[in-house]
């Protein structure tokens, strides 16, 4: 697949990391030269320096033949623009981030007229999100995979009961779940028996739901449903926006903080019934006032990551039940997880995710990435004669960075051994560290193999480069 | 720094070289010459020590600045060392150090010898010696990594340290493909010079041998006098000056002409840059020596294969140019710093590099008379970076340091001062002979063995554009820091 992507900040970077590692060639486009040389010293891509907005740029390029334009500058009107253009000049399909609330209405017009595919809102997102985490009202944090037969789960170790210091074969697990990862220190590591859980570690856990509320009652992890009432949100800026209105929408009572007076006008002026109050979120007294121990829970989407970090330590202390804090840069996942916060979200691993989602349309089904893209986890239907079809798990070689969490065969979970067969068809929840993405093609798409295959595929690759 | 991965390239970077032994190979058995059993037995060497290595087990393939830089380096000497073997094994050349320097000047497409009488040594061995040029032209890592699967990211470091020009830019968004363009590029020129060379009445053989020599911008020959020994015909000589000169052309206008987009080609500032400096030397020799050949064609001839063979860093001759007038002879000096454009197989500053630091200078002039202009310097209508202009100006300084340095420790041998001189220009531009001792008719045996170590290096400074193994040469770089 040829990939031109515009604009190489956060988003395009992870973009551009997320479909280099397949076999496609990307181009990226900046007028910055500091941010292309930070894209073409980790990335294996092309990178232009150019104004992508510009009609001879984008021909340069062969947008006639490219597969897919990815538009994601800081304007949403040039981003708009470019994906047109793209579309005008025979590119196949054109997605653009578009995050400004005055166009939330017109989406069908820009797809359908202005011929835009996706359009990527990382605002809108993040607020979607929230949402659902907080209006699920699970305990602990999950995420949901074959339309939600499966789940994955994580656990603060120290959180549960006895669990540290053991090593995960001593662990008694009634029902069938599977531990896939333990993140320590900000790192991914891939557990055996023999790994010994300390209290500083994150556990990711697949299984059927009830499968792993069972086993979160065991070790004594929170198991009670409690819905959420009161929000308080400090931040009004697009997020905070979005997320007030879908919040009032389900009858949840909220409460903005917002520094800028203009800003607060309009966003009274655009919702109903959320109080809006104006003064800086990291004024102690102003949010003591507000009551912040009352509320059930508390969202930080200001501007800045260390703001929204620090002011999530605060809501902790007061006792508010759920904290969420919205993070962009992934340098500060790592620490996050030592800070008890419960669940941080990054806007740039959302909204990368749901455009790899609509761009792998019928291969995967879902995908989400833990600590900063350090690992995905995707949901596979398994397609006919590829490598992982018919052959036990132990014997089909996978590396060490990839585990298939669950295989669901029509409706039925099984969370597999060394024995287990995966049929064509079987829906996959495979967990895969970021290094062995590129070995994924190779066990769940491709067909044939062999080396002439491999030449073969070369040759075309190389054909198809050379017509850039 | 991770080790074994660096150990693991350079296993199959060795392995890579064993299959290049087998057209040698092939070729002395074809003639039943003794030199087989010198192949047969390097060939067991670098299995022996390459499959091991390349077999080692990985944790990670994530290839850094360092770990690509310890590649490139440790790769050509590594491969420098065992291509060497052939030479002693067959007796062609005993010394170890002596068949060290042929072959580091075969890999690194200078073409400096200490062979005295090339004549004598079997087909296989002179098939071997210009076949270097041909791998080592392009970049041997550059190759490896066309073929081998996906280094990846690291992939683009190595690139950029092996091929020569201050800005290595990639064609195509991966770099594996980037590679295979080049070597397509590559490869089609050699068979197309081949067939022409044939056509023009040499063997194939001998085609093929000076082909390598062509295109690599090498220099090696399979006779003592260099090409003057096809002096009877001037169709042969034409066609070598005009493969010399398109193999000093950066290889991605190729690519660019194959695209189609030939006012690229023909409004980039180098290339322009390129053939003016071509045609104003050949047209100041021609007119420096008017007479001293029987036509005026025939003075034309010579000094356009001179220039063509200088300015590329190629080496072949046709004239002993050490005869000629001063003034053509300092023409011809000058050359040896100015070199092929960049991406191009030719070696010494390349001509881009200097181009810049002339807007550079022209720049400084114009700041005396207008303060506060702002003049951007630009190439091909894009803007350098000040990065790019700081690392071409340090990279000037650091060549004529190096130069300096080479000419006084060369000195200490007792050679004259043009022998010394034009020694380190001409292994340090890659280009071989030099003046006077060094000259045409002249080869390097004389020499004693610190001086040819030395010379060696310089050949790999001058291949590696410098920096690359100055970094290695910093105590920091194996401090774990």
């Amino acid at each position: 697949m040829y990939v031109i992507i515009v604009g190489a900040g956060k988003l395009g970077y992870k973009l551009a990391e997320s479909f280099s590692h397949v076999n496609n060639n990307v181009v990226i486009v900046d007028t910055d030269n500091g941010a292309l040389q930070r894209v073409s010293n980790h990335i294996d891509l092309l990178t232009v320096k150019a104004n992508g907005v510009k009609l001879s740029v984008l021909e340069e390029l062969g947008v006639k033949n490219a597969d897919l334009l990815i538009s994601v500058t800081s304007s949403d009107e040039t981003n708009m623009l470019i994906c047109t253009t793209a579309k005008k000049l025979g590119c196949k399909r054109v997605i653009a981030r578009i995050r400004n609330p005055e166009y939330g209405n017109q989406m069908d017009f820009v797809k359908n007229k202005l011929e835009i595919d996706y359009i990527a809102n990382p605002e809108l997102e993040t607020a979607k999100e929230i949402t659902k985490y907080l209006l699920k009202g699970d305990a602990i944090h999950m995420e949901d995979f074959a339309r939600g037969k499966v789940v994955m789960a994580d656990f603060r170790v120290n959180s549960l009961n006895n669990m540290k210091g053991k090593k995960l074969k001593e662990l008694e697990i009634s029902k069938p779940v599977l531990i896939v990862a333990i993140s320590r220190d900000g790192e991914m590591i891939i557990p055996h028996g023999d790994t010994e859980l300390t209290q500083r570690d994150i556990i990711y856990v697949i299984g059927e739901k009830e499968n792993i509320n069972t086993f979160s009652k065991f070790w004594g992890a929170p198991v009670e449903r409690k819905h959420v009432k009161k929000a308080m949100i400090l931040g009004g800026g697009k997020a905070g926006f979005y997320l007030a209105r879908k919040l009032i929408a389900s009858g949840v009572s909220v409460k903005i903080i917002e520094r800028n007076k203009e800003r607060c006008k309009y966003l009274v002026e655009e919702l109903n019934n959320a109080l809006v109050i104006q003064g800086d979120a990291t004024d102690q007294q102003l949010i003591l006032d507000e009551n912040i121990s009352d509320m059930d829970a508390l969202i930080l989407l200001t501007g800045y990551d260390e703001e929204n970090l620090l002011l999530s330590l605060l809501g902790k202390k007061y006792g508010v039940s759920k904290v969420i804090a919205k993070v962009s840069r992934p340098n500060y996942i790592p620490i996050i997880e030592q800070l008890g916060i419960d669940v941080a979200i990054n806007p740039i691993m959302i909204t990368a995710g749901g455009i790899l989602r609509y761009v792998q349309g019928g291969k995967v089904e879902s995908i989400s990435m833990l600590l900063g893209g350090q690992a995905e986890v995707l949901e596979i239907i398994a397609p006919n004669n590829s490598k992982v079809i018919g052959v036990p798990l132990s014997k089909l070689e996978l590396p060490k960075g990839i585990i298939i969490g669950a295989i669901v065969d029509n409706g039925k979970v099984t969370i597999p051994n060394g024995n287990s067969i995966i049929n064509p068809g079987n829906r996959l929840v495979v967990f895969c560290l970021q290094s062995e993405i590129s070995s994924l093609d190779k066990y769940f798409y491709r067909t044939k193999g062999g080396l002439l295959d491999e030449l073969q595929k070369s040759f075309k690759g190389l054909r198809k480069s050379a017509s850039i | 720094m991770n080790y074994r991965r660096v150990l693991k390239v350079l296993g199959s970077l060795l392995l890579f070289e064993a299959l290049t032994l087998i057209p040698p190979l092939a070729i002395s058995i074809y003639h039943n010459q003794h030199d087989r059993q010198a192949f047969l037995y390097t060939i067991a060497i670098i299995l022996a020590f390459s499959i091991p290595m390349s077999l080692l087990p990985q944790k990670s393939n994530r290839i850094k600045a360092k770990e690509a830089l310890s590649i490139v380096t440790l790769g050509w000497l590594l491969v420098a060392f065992f291509g060497s073997l052939p030479f002693v094994f067959s007796g062609s050349i005993p010394s170890v150090i002596d068949a060290f320097f042929e072959t580091v000047s075969g890999l690194t497409t200078t073409g400096a010898t200490i062979i005295e009488d090339i004549e004598v040594l079997p087909r296989g061995i002179l098939f071997w010696r210009s076949f270097t040029h041909w791998i080592g032209g392009m970049g041997i890592l550059v190759l490896t990594l066309a073929i081998l699967p996906t280094i990846g990211v690291g992939g683009f470091q190595i690139f950029k340290a092996e091929s020569p020009g201050p800005i290595s830019d990639k064609l195509v968004p991966k770099m594996k493909d980037t590679a295979k363009i080049l070597y397509s590029a590559y490869l089609g020129i050699t068979v197309i010079q081949t067939v022409m060379l044939y056509f023009g009445g040499l063997s194939l053989y001998e085609a093929l041998v000076h082909t390598f020599g062509t295109v690599g911008t090498g220099g090696f020959s399979t006779r003592n006098a260099s090409i003057g020994a096809f002096n009877y015909s001037s169709y042969i000589i034409m066609v070598i000056s005009f493969f010399m000169i398109a193999s000093g052309v950066n290889f991605s206008l190729y690519y660019e002409m194959y695209k189609g987009r030939w006012r690229n080609v023909l409004k980039n500032s180098e290339f322009r840059a390129y053939m003016s400096i071509i045609f104003i030397s050949v047209l100041l020799i021609t007119v420096n020596l008017n007479g001293l050949y029987s036509s005026v064609f025939e003075t034309f001839k010579h000094s356009l294969f001179q220039v063509a063979s200088i300015i590329t860093t190629t080496g072949y001759t046709t004239a002993d140019f050490d005869q000629w007038n001063s003034f053509s002879k300092a023409i011809l000096f000058t050359l040896m710093f100015v070199g092929g454009c960049a991406g191009s197989t030719g070696g010494s500053i390349k001509v881009i590099r200097l181009v810049i630091l002339f807007k550079l200078v022209k720049r400084e002039i114009k700041k005396i008379l207008h303060p506060n202009a702002y003049v951007p310097i630009q190439i091909n209508k894009k803007m350098v970076s000040n990065d790019v202009v700081a690392s071409i100006t340090s990279f000037f300084f650091l060549y004529l340091v190096i130069f300096a340095v080479g000419t006084l420790l060369i000195s200490l041998e007792g050679v004259g001062f043009i022998t010394a001189s034009s020694a380190v220009a001409a292994t340090l531009g890659n280009i071989g002979p030099g003046f006077e001792m060094v000259g045409p008719t002249m080869t390097y045996s004389h020499f004693s063995i610190p001086s040819k170590l030395l010379l060696s290096l310089m050949m790999l400074f001058g291949r590696l554009e410098l920096f690359t193994i100055f970094v290695m040469l910093m105590p920091n770089f194996w401090i774990n820091e």
